[in-house]
């Protein structure tokens, strides 16, 4: 098979990936909107199909490209959403917790809605961008956005529950605030191990390719304003009265800044960066 | 006195920290939205005058260079210091004290995470504890659930009762002091690296050499090397080349240290390998090969392939006498030695040129099919005249005739040196490894106490996971006993 036999499947699974996706949100949203336990359960099928196609697509493209499938907008923006998928479902698992699924699947579906607006064009990578650095800086970027995805869920869940205590749906469905809390920890602790990890990898192969390991680079940058609200989340979350509602804001705050570093940084800063 | 105390301990608490972590926030988002480091005309001319006024005066075109911004860095590492500094104390007292039975058992509230008929010792090494302690322990005997018997010794006061106690990951509680002293660490390196790194740049084509700032080596460049695809696209640039120290230029016998440009000297045959250095240090200097992403560490510098750019061989006629020959790169002037104050300007070179739809020079293609350099010429700074020349054509002014040649695209390497760049990485390991250990790695702590009728109640702490430990407590809780419920902890101990 050449490289383009390769493209059209994946062009065909991405297609299906992105209305399995739109599928299972409207499954989460009737869940949600009318209380149907059935939906909640066929939505969490539809979504796991979803992302096992998903990484079906990725491969795929992987493997018609020679690379790995994370180098331009297309592909980093399915990668993400991919990501958010993963961290998502991993989530589910551990906390039992499938109302998230109302909050997560739109934030998903944007992203691969974001994607299949993007040229799927296969390019060859410029000199820059040939390192086994970009491999690690990236993958680890998806999986921290990922987890960054998922605490912004969870987070705009804790701060809509207020008000919504008594109702025999959030009371049964939604983890009441110290877990919403807990969870949302785990996933900004996780994403921001990850998010250090992809700056340091990031310097490493700046350094290597550019001769400087920082330069204040618009992505840069960003990335590091990413970092520096979500380690202020970590240090709120220490002191008591800023705890839950507060620290929750800063979760929705760093995940606004993670889509500016990853969308808005591109078409609106230009930089080194500018060609990812 | 008293305010600065207050002042003291403003310095080292966490709000302070907090409040500059915002405000550095703010800074670098100002520092990537305006532009940085152009000239005060272009903010005059690109912003409203107050707003301009204002970039100019608060130094928002330098931001991460500028005092207030490196000031408030600095202040954030007196703060961690300062915070690390205090807590030390505290954290080693934790570590050594501060997890044990007696401890632990005394503060607790008394909600168990289970109950249970089975020895505790097994549930806590299923659970992964390892270590787990037996002891008495005088405490208020623990609350009853309402169906055991004996309510009534909840109110006896003191009496020996079994306990069991585990705890894991004690290293844990260094995972924040740790973060912060790396943290320290990076900014340490990266901010001596700003003050005291050295960077050159040296370009040229194969068979130049050229002196490496004042350094005291040269670096002749042996070959270079653009790898096309079939497609045209660039998948790498390789600059063969060795460094050696100055007047050490075996190829260059006589050349003296400074911008020779012998012509004619190709690059070695064979190519030396990849980012290996081969060759003997010495009279020949030592040899290497960089390409993009693949940098060479020489005498203690580092050398990146940097960029690259067009280069010409420039000659000089009166008559048909060839008078003078060099290499010219896109950029740079000749001076017409026969004729004082005359010189040529390569401005820009377009390999495949064309003339575009709005009458200004530009290329169809990457690739090497009609050669047009765009020059100017001065006499005395006065320019004479400026215009496209192609490969055949030449300029003539007076006697003189200038023509440009043998296009080849020319190397440009950086060199560095900077001792702090392993601080700095040395910093970026610590933050990365103490955060495994701060979030994943976190002590946490299990006990249980045995009650009159001989079950056990359990308990245990995990300042991460909270009610889901616990909850993972109740799971592996073991058999309750009859009429129990087991599961009964779902409330935060913390
Ligand atoms: C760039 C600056 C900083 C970074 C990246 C940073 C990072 C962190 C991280 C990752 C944690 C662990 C949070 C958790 O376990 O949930 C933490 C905890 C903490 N930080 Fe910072 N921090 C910074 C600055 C500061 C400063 C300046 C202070 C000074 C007062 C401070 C005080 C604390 C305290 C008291 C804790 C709790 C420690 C513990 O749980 O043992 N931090 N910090």
């Amino acid at each position: 098979m050449d490289s383009s036999q390769f493209l059209a499947i994946e062009n065909t699974l991405f297609t299906a990936v992105m209305v399995l996706y739109l599928v299972s949100m409207v499954l989460y949203f009737v869940f949600f909107a009318m209380k149907n336990e059935k939906a909640a359960q066929l939505a969490g099928w539809v979504i796991t199909a979803a992302f096992v196609l998903h990484t079906a697509a990725l491969v795929v493209r992987g493997v018609g490209a020679r690379r790995l499938p994370m180098t331009n907008q297309y592909e980093f923006a399915t990668s993400f959403a991919w990501g958010i998928c993963l961290c998502f479902l991993v989530f589910v698992r551990k906390y039992h917790f499938r109302a998230l699924g109302t909050f997560v699947t739109p934030v998903i579906f944007l992203l691969i809605g974001y994607a299949a607006m993007q040229s799927r064009e296969v390019r060859e990578l410029m000199p820059a961008l040939r390192s086994n650095w970009l491999g690690i800086h990236v993958s680890t970027a998806i999986v921290s956005y990922g987890a960054f995805g998922v605490s912004f869920a969870v987070s705009l869940m804790f701060l809509l529950k207020q008000g919504r205590e008594n109702h025999d749906f959030w009371k049964k469905n939604i983890p009441d605030y110290d877990r919403l809390d807990i969870i949302s920890y785990r996933a900004v602790s996780l994403g921001f191990l990850f998010l250090t990890f992809v700056i340091i990898t990031g310097a490493i192969w700046a350094e290597r390719a550019w001769g400087s390991y920082w330069s204040w680079d618009p992505k840069e940058t960003w990335s590091l304003i990413t970092w520096i609200i979500y380690a202020l989340y970590l240090h709120l979350r220490l002191n008591k009265g800023w705890r839950g509602r507060r620290a929750a804001w800063f979760a929705v705050i760093g995940f606004v800044c993670v889509l500016f570093t990853y969308i808005g940084v591109n078409t609106f800063i230009p930089g080194i960066h500018s060609y990812a | 006195m008293d305010r600065l105390k207050k002042a003291g301990r403003f310095l080292c608490s966490m709000k302070c920290a907090v409040i500059l972590l915002v405000i550095l926030a703010v800074a670098c988002t100002a520092g990537s939205l305006i532009p940085q480091g152009q000239t005060a005309a272009y903010y005059t001319a690109n912003y409203a005058e107050s707003l301009a006024g204002a970039i100019l005066l608060f130094h928002l075109d330098d931001v991460f260079h500028c005092w207030w911004f490196v000031g408030l860095t600095l202040f954030l590492c007196v703060n961690l210091l300062a915070c690390n500094v205090l807590r030390f104390p505290a954290l080693r007292k934790r570590m050594k004290e501060g997890f044990t039975a007696t401890k632990r058992i005394a503060e607790w509230d008394g909600v168990p995470a289970a109950v249970t008929v089975e020895e505790p010792e097994e549930i806590f090494k299923r659970l992964g504890f390892r270590n787990v302690t037996r002891g008495v322990m005088a405490v208020a005997r623990p609350a009853q659930t309402e169906d055991s018997a004996g309510s009534a010794e909840g109110a006896a006061g003191p009496e020996s009762v079994p306990t069991r106690y585990a705890v894991r990951r004690r290293a844990g509680v260094w995972g924040a002091w740790l973060c912060h002293l790396g943290m320290l660490v990076v900014i340490a390196g990266f901010g001596l690296g700003q003050m005291f790194q050295v960077q050159y740049s040296v370009y040229g084509v194969p068979g130049q050499t050229k002196p490496i700032g004042n350094t005291g080596y040269e670096l002749r460049i042996d070959d270079f090397r653009v790898k096309l695809r079939e497609d045209d696209t660039v998948e790498q640039y390789e600059t063969d080349m060795t460094v050696m120290r100055a007047g050490e230029n075996p190829a260059a016998a006589g050349a003296s240290g400074t911008e020779t440009t012998e012509i004619g000297i190709t690059g070695a045959d064979e190519t030396v390998g990849t980012a290996g250095v081969t060759g003997a240090a010495g009279e020949t200097g030592i040899a290497g090969t960089v390409s993009v992403n693949h940098p060479l560490t020489i005498y203690g510098m580092k050398f990146y392939q940097n960029s690259t750019g067009w280069a010409a061989n420039v000659q000089i006629y009166k008559g048909s006498e060839l008078l003078q020959e060099g290499v010219i790169c896109a950029g740079e002037y000749a001076l017409i030695e026969d004729m004082e104050g005359l010189a040529v300007v390569l401005n820009a070179f377009y390999p495949d040129y064309v003339r575009g739809e709005d009458g200004m020079p530009a290329t169809a293609s990457p690739a090497l099919h009609n050669p047009g350099y765009l020059y100017t010429l001065y006499y005395n700074d006065r320019i004479l005249g400026m215009n496209v020349l192609t490969e055949d054509e030449i300029i003539t002014v007076e006697d003189y005739g200038i023509r440009f040649t043998n296009p080849q695209q020319y190397t440009l390497i950086q060199i560095k040196r900077d001792p702090f760049t392993p601080v700095a990485a040395a910093g970026g390991l610590l933050v990365m490894l103490s955060l495994v250990l701060a979030f994943y790695l976190p002590p946490e702590e299990v006990w249980a106490v045995q009650r009159s009728d001989g079950t056990w109640l359990l308990a245990g702490r995990s300042r991460k996971a909270g009610a889901y430990f616990l909850e993972e407590l109740s799971k592996y809780g073991g058999k309750a006993p009859a009429g129990l419920p087991e599961k009964d902890g779902n409330k935060q101990t913390e």
